[in-house]
């Protein structure tokens, strides 16, 4: 979208402001009548796979953590960071937290324009979780509360008085994707 | 082909009060291609039953190409969640995931089109919000759909439309919406690799996740999408996403050849359609011949032809010439899958004749800059300008690719068949045959190397 000046038109700068386009509000807010056209839903409700028998060869944890951001960067996350979790529940020692940018709040924007960040965050933890899968080791990407929390802990940011995460690099404009859970040899952050 | 259509379709567009949706007064005989394709004579519509991947599923191109198809799990973790066909679980294989056939249904809620450019313009931004890199809008013509049965994602899809021919098909859902991913520029470079690989499945997959999440917005737009029904190429060609290349590849303005050709979707939403592009990938492919000298099995035709009539200048054995009433080069891809079954252990995807394409760089100001020069040079001039960009292109990108490249903890500078592990830093224990091996310099190995290659196919 260029950057109009009064008559002067540069073919740069002004981003993406959507103002013109009549059906913008609609592709942003209003939620999917049948939730079958969303691949949103179609992402998240695949059935897990079987982890590879075999465990692949492994570099030192601190390199296979950057290769794990490496391919989120790569898969289209903005950006990744791996947290120690603490939780008893489970015995998974590190989540994998996948950041993307989000223009509007995927909390409230339910149509599918709203919920792209939501897929493009689906699109990475899936790969990411059955790579790990195919790896050997066990992994697991779950909708968690605390995401934002873990990925403060992990250092990707701080969170607001609303309890949202702010990044350095994006501002509060972020959607925080499934945390990958997983036995994956990594390294924390934070 | 000459059809012709009664005017309007006004089953699909009763009641909404919309601008009628079908603005052909007359289908034309022929859809304009641009410079690079001429339709010369009468197309048969294409059985997708025909096409390489369903042959090679009925084992009609041998047992080798086929065993690689079905019977093969790779032995790279990345592969095995990345490419078609080579994964140990197949849940593990997103596009098994969203190219399931849509369950969703059209929005009974249609929302009013009163401008269609308006309705082009969105649908464009919507799909570059989601990731595309190209879009573009084609009116059908009965010559792209398919014959027989639709070509489906997952063998399940059925729709009201099944049985329609291809006019009635066109006449009821007037566009198709072509949307497409690049691979990445800089892994590409190590093409023959599982590097390249990835730039090539990675982007596929996110372009199949792309399509299915723009189908079913058309649909709570309240417009019917379908899937599986017209040829990509034809439709990316006279919408012009691109030209036709001597290596039988769409090639682009912004990316060359590094573009996918994924299943474009039909439509009755009321948009406008584009024409082709005309950015002298016809003039240059005259004269360049890069992909046909580097193709590992020499499937490329070296043939010449006049880059305006179209008319052809010497022949070998196969190459340009009319197919199915099309003038257009055409590889040999008999010799082109043949290679796949014996380069698994390296790699799944060749690539050769995409990274090696002058077109294809990254998207910069330079390369808009020299498309901009080609493409506002009148036609007589063209080939003085395509031997000084091919020149230039010679000199600094070179004449085959050997760049080093490292990504993910690959890295294509480690000879095929060798170990080493060259992560910066790495202290890890890799066993005696990765054991402190050297590697220096800055020259990636792409098996095979072209000379290996001549018992595929001889070159006369």
């Amino acid at each position: 979208m260029p950057m109009k000046l009064g008559p002067i038109t540069l073919p740069f700068g002004g981003g993406e402001s959507h103002k013109d386009d009549p059906f913008w509000d609609f592709f942003i807010k209003n939620a999917p009548v049948d939730i079958e056209n969303s691949a949103v839903a179609m992402m998240d409700r695949a059935p897990e796979g079987n982890i590879f028998p075999t465990k692949a060869e492994l570099h030192t944890p601190e390199i296979t953590s950057s290769l794990v951001k490496e391919l989120g960067i790569y898969l289209g996350a903005d950006i990744v960071g791996v947290a120690r979790l603490q939780s008893e529940e489970h015995d998974y020692p590190f989540g994998i937290i996948t950041v993307v940018k989000a223009d509007y709040d995927t909390k409230t924007h339910q149509g599918i324009g709203g919920q792209v960040p939501t897929q493009n965050g689906l699109y990475v933890t899936f790969v990411m979780t059955a790579w790990i899968k195919e790896l050997g080791y066990r992994s697991n990407a779950v909708w968690d509360d605390d995401a934002e929390k873990l990925a403060a802990q992990a250092g990707l940011g701080t969170l607001n008085a609303q309890g949202r995460l702010v990044t350095p690099q994006l501002g509060p404009k972020v959607h925080v994707a499934k945390v990958i859970r997983t036995d994956l040899p990594l390294a924390a952050d934070g | 082909m000459a059809v012709t259509l009664e005017k309007g379709s006004e089953s699909a567009n009763s009641g909404n009060g919309a601008a009628p949706l079908h603005f052909y007064e007359k289908l034309p005989a022929a859809p304009n291609y641009g410079r690079s394709v001429r339709v010369v004579g009468e197309v048969q519509n294409v059985d997708m039953n025909q096409s390489p991947h369903p042959m090679n599923s009925r084992g009609e191109l041998g047992p080798a190409a086929f065993n690689l198809q079905h019977n093969t799990i790779s032995h790279d973790p990345f592969i095995r969640v990345s490419a078609p066909n080579h994964f140990a679980d197949r849940r593990h294989f997103l596009t098994n995931v969203v190219n399931q056939a849509s369950k969703g249904q059209t929005s009974p809620k249609r929302v009013d089109v009163k401008d269609p450019a308006a309705m082009a313009r969105h649908i464009k931004a919507v799909a570059k919000y989601m990731g595309a890199d190209i879009v573009t809008i084609a009116a059908a013509h009965p010559s792209f759909m398919y014959a027989g049965n639709r070509y489906v994602q997952d063998g399940t899809a059925e729709d009201d439309h099944e049985k329609d021919t291809p006019e009635q098909l066109c006449q009821r859902f007037p566009y198709l919406v072509f949307a497409t991913t690049a691979w990445p520029y800089e892994t590409l470079q190590a093409h023959r690799h599982n590097i390249g690989d990835s730039a090539y499945h990675v982007s596929q997959m996110k372009g199949n996740m792309i399509l299915k999440s723009l189908e079913g917005y058309i649909k709570e737009l309240g417009y019917t999408a379908l899937r599986g029904v017209a040829n990509p190429q034809a439709t990316a060609l006279s919408s012009g996403a691109g030209e036709l290349g001597r290596n039988g590849l769409v090639i682009s303005e912004k990316f060359g050849a590094r573009v996918h050709m994924p299943d474009p979707i039909m439509t009755d939403l009321p948009l406008v359609a584009d024409k082709p592009v005309d950015i002298g990938v016809s003039d240059f492919c005259s004269v360049c011949k890069k992909c046909a000298v580097t193709c590992p099995t020499n499937s490329i035709t070296f043939d010449d032809r006049d880059p305006d009539n179209g008319k052809q200048l010497t022949r070998d054995t196969s190459g340009y010439g009319v197919y199915n009433g099309v003038q257009k080069f055409k590889i040999n891809w008999k010799t082109c899958y043949a290679l796949r079954p014996y380069t698994h252990q390296y790699w799944s995807s060749c690539l050769t004749c995409a990274a090696i394409c002058p077109f294809t760089k990254p998207d910069t100001w330079w390369h808009t800059a020299a498309i901009g020069w080609l493409k506002n040079t009148p036609y007589a001039m063209r080939p003085l300008v395509v031997k000084t960009l091919k020149a230039i292109d010679d000199k600094f990108w070179g004449t085959i690719k050997t760049k080093r490249v490292r990504w993910l903890g690959y890295d294509s500078g480690i000879k095929p068949g060798e170990q080493a592990c060259t992560v910066a830093g790495c202290t890890a224990d890799h066993g005696a045959a990765a054991a402190k091996q050297e590697v220096t310099g800055n020259i990636g190995y792409y098996y095979p190397l072209k000379e290996n290659t001549n018992r595929f196919v001889k070159r006369a």
